[in-house]
């Protein structure tokens, strides 16, 4: 089957054949430098498989690498530019690079829109000389693109500086491109995997609906997260995201109220609508889900890449403590969600197996006193209830008897047998921390409180109805 | 495209207006086959008193001036008026009223209307965002808009679907439900008028501005809805 338009057209931002530094340097600390250094760390580890070619009229090699004077010297395998050379220099650099044919690139370049007028004129002329060569822009004043899988990085944050997350399959899509730096750089510590990173600056050309479109494709993107100060084209935006909800969520974070909502207005309408109620409105009826804030589009994102989907809105919670079921419960009913009724199958089970004073029921409390094997009959019976969709198993690990290797292991198998999903709430400090990673790195998502991960199951169980709506018409 | 609903934009347009009078918002509304009173714009006293006996006391009166947008402040409208007696009487003051108002008020009649069973009320509003165009608004009239400002909003077009979520997502929900022992309302009345103005502004979005139709009564479910006053704004 032939790929879509945009499939091809931004292709070559995330694998390209060969990638032309424009302003590469050999000064460390430069953007320049710091862009060339991670294409080539990222070629030397065999991840990056394409060729490297920095341009700059003042040198002839770089560490070992030939230096091209120009944009017209360079070979023909050329696919991507990324520019980081002074804003006036970037329209006439365009021009050659309409002329070489190459057909994506990144301008890194900050000094134009965002300043005023003259700036604007320039992103003008470049984008003209884009539409008119079938050229796509990211940028300009932007980080650019980072791809784990492919070594693509233009992210112009030293490596010694700002550690970059492991692959994985949430895409992460920022118009600021400092959000975007300090987010892949927790996400890092996080142990969050990303599949590719956009940040997309001024947006002249590439924005969140091209992106949206090209990620419906993307077999290695399981969910896509957006963080939006300001939508250009609302209509274009409205149309990719309800293509893309159809197939795979999207979780938008949207900072900035404009002055819009404050203006007068003539009708009531008019004067209840600021410009946040519409967003609002326009994450609703496309289907994304609105994040809080960062922590809450990574909670949700992180348990759409590591679970199924839910069938319905009816949480079951099995916690070792009673006030973290507490927690939990209170949390499913904020979001809106409901507490499962175990079926009297599961009661009967749990109360064959359970010591007496262990509690059978929502919250289902394996007590301070148990083992992993406590745990697993409750997960057991929790994962065979008709009437659960849903679990959120509390582990606090300091509890004397419980084996953490056995937990471990108990909760990733189920995880990936069951069809339901599984998150997991730890709660502590250091030694929790240690075992919630290697939870994760299992596949189970882990939250270090009830609330986080009952809001997490939330953000399921929302994309759920939505999808279970369109199927209705 | 209802021509008609064009035609009365553009003669507005024409005499160099932006506001739509009630009367003339009514008949875009009408175009597109939404509920409304049966009302008549009578030019003269005499046409007043025929209009009255075919629609049947008690009536309405509300006197229609382009200079004259917020009729109540001005007291140009005269509820529950019962016999001929009474409407020669108010005619004489509605039109005082108007001109002590606004000495330079252009009269374009007034709107003799049925006085309505009340209802439980809600507005239905359009606005335009720079970036998303126009957004339908649906809430609650009176206090549940003016002081707690709970409404919904979803970009136009809409579909039938998002409809019925803007009518459940708004706190007052239980209201339209049926609370206290209330028959539920015709909420299939609502979708049906969100789904008819949003089609007429997608329409007529390269004219229109803004919308309010409130307050709009809505009577128990099958017994329909009815929109009692109406503001268009053009561009």
């Amino acid at each position: 089957m032939k790929s879509p338009k945009i499939v091809e057209e931004l292709k070559p931002f995330f694998e390209p054949k060969a990638v032309a530094i424009i302003g590469a340097t050999n000064k460390k600390g430069k953007v320049g430098n710091v862009i060339f250094e991670n294409f080539k760390r990222n070629k030397e580890q065999g991840i990056f498989k394409g060729n490297i070619y920095p341009v700059n009229p003042k040198l002839d090699e770089i560490e070992g690498y030939r230096v091209y004077k120009s944009v017209k010297e360079l070979p023909d395998d050329t696919d991507l530019a990324v520019i980081a050379i002074p804003a006036p220099f970037v329209p006439n650099t365009m021009r050659e690079i309409a002329e070489k044919g190459i057909k994506a690139v990144v301008i890194i370049t900050g000094g134009f829109g965002e300043l005023g007028e003259e700036g604007k004129k320039m992103e003008e002329e470049i984008l003209q000389i884009a539409k008119e060569n079938g050229i796509r822009v990211i940028g300009p004043n932007c980080v650019g693109v980072y791809v784990p899988d492919t070594g693509v990085d233009t992210v112009f944050l030293p490596e010694e500086k700002m550690d970059r997350p492991k692959s994985g399959s949430i895409a992460f899509v920022s118009q600021s491109g400092a959000f975007a730096a300090a987010m892949l750089d927790w996400a890092a510590l996080a142990g969050i995997g990303i599949g590719k990173m956009v940040s997309y600056g001024n947006k002249i050309d590439v924005d969140d609906a091209d992106l949206m479109d090209y990620f419906i494709y993307d077999d290695s993107i399981k969910v896509v997260t957006l963080y939006i100060e300001g939508v250009k084209e609302g209509r274009k935006f409205i149309e990719a995201a309800k293509r893309i909800t159809k197939v795979k969520p999207v979780i938008a974070l949207k900072s900035g109220r404009t002055e819009y909502g404050a203006k007068a207005a003539s009708s009531h309408t008019g004067s209840l609508a600021g410009a946040d109620v519409i967003y609002d409105a326009v994450f609703k009826q496309t289907g994304i889900l609105r994040a809080e804030d960062f922590e809450h589009m990574f909670d949700v994102a992180k348990a759409f890449a590591k679970c199924k989907l839910p069938k319905g809105d009816r949480i079951g919670i099995i916690t070792d403590g009673g006030g973290a079921g507490v927690m939990a419960s209170d949390a499913v009913a904020k979001f809106g969600l409901k507490m499962a009724e175990l079926s009297e199958e599961t009661i009967k089970y749990l109360k064959e197996h359970f010591p007496p004073h262990a509690v059978a029921g929502n919250p289902t409390d394996v007590v301070g006193d148990t083992d992993a094997q406590r745990y697993k009959h409750a997960i057991e019976a929790f994962v065979n209830d008709p009437n659960v969709d849903a679990i959120v198993v509390i582990v606090l690990f300091q509890v004397p008897l419980l084996n953490e290797e056995e937990i471990i292991e108990i909760l990733a198998d189920y995880a990936k047998k069951s069809e339901k999903p599984i998150v997991a709430v730890a709660m502590g400090g250091k030694k929790t921390e240690y075992y919630a990673k290697i939870l994760e790195e299992k596949g189970v998502p882990v939250y270090p409180t009830p609330e986080r991960g009952v809001r997490a199951v939330a953000g399921l169980v929302h994309y759920t109805k939505y999808l279970e709506k369109l199927k209705e018409e | 495209m209802k021509e008609e609903a064009l035609k009365v934009v553009e003669e507005v347009l024409a005499q160099g207006r932006k506001a739509l009078v009630e009367y003339e918002a009514k008949q875009v509304l009408k175009a597109y086959g939404l509920p409304l009173p049966e009302e008549k714009l009578a030019k003269t006293l005499e046409e007043a008193i025929k209009y009255a006996n075919e629609i049947g006391y008690p009536v309405v009166m509300k006197l229609m001036s382009p200079q004259i947008l917020h009729k109540s402040d001005a007291k140009v409208v005269m509820l529950n008026i019962k016999n001929d007696e009474e409407l020669k009487q108010k005619w004489e003051e509605i039109h005082e009223n108007a001109r002590k108002y606004r000495p330079d008020a252009e009269i374009l009649g007034v709107l003799i209307a049925p006085m309505l069973k009340p209802g439980r009320e809600i507005i239905i509003g359009v606005t335009e965002d720079p970036q998303f165009g126009h957004a339908i608004m649906f809430g609650l009239g009176g206090i549940f808009v003016e002081i707690l400002k709970d409404v919904t909003f979803r970009i136009i077009p809409i579909e039938e679907k998002d409809a019925w979520a803007m009518i459940k997502s708004i706190k007052g929900y239980p209201i339209l439900a049926g609370a206290r022992g209330e028959p539920p309302a015709d909420m299939k009345a609502i979708v049906d008028m969100m789904l008819k103005v949003s089609e007429l502004v997608d329409d007529l979005k390269d004219y229109i501005k803004e919308m309010d139709l409130n307050p709009v009564f809505v009577y128990p479910e099958g017994e329909g809805a009815v929109i009692v006053d109406a503001r268009i704004i053009l561009k």
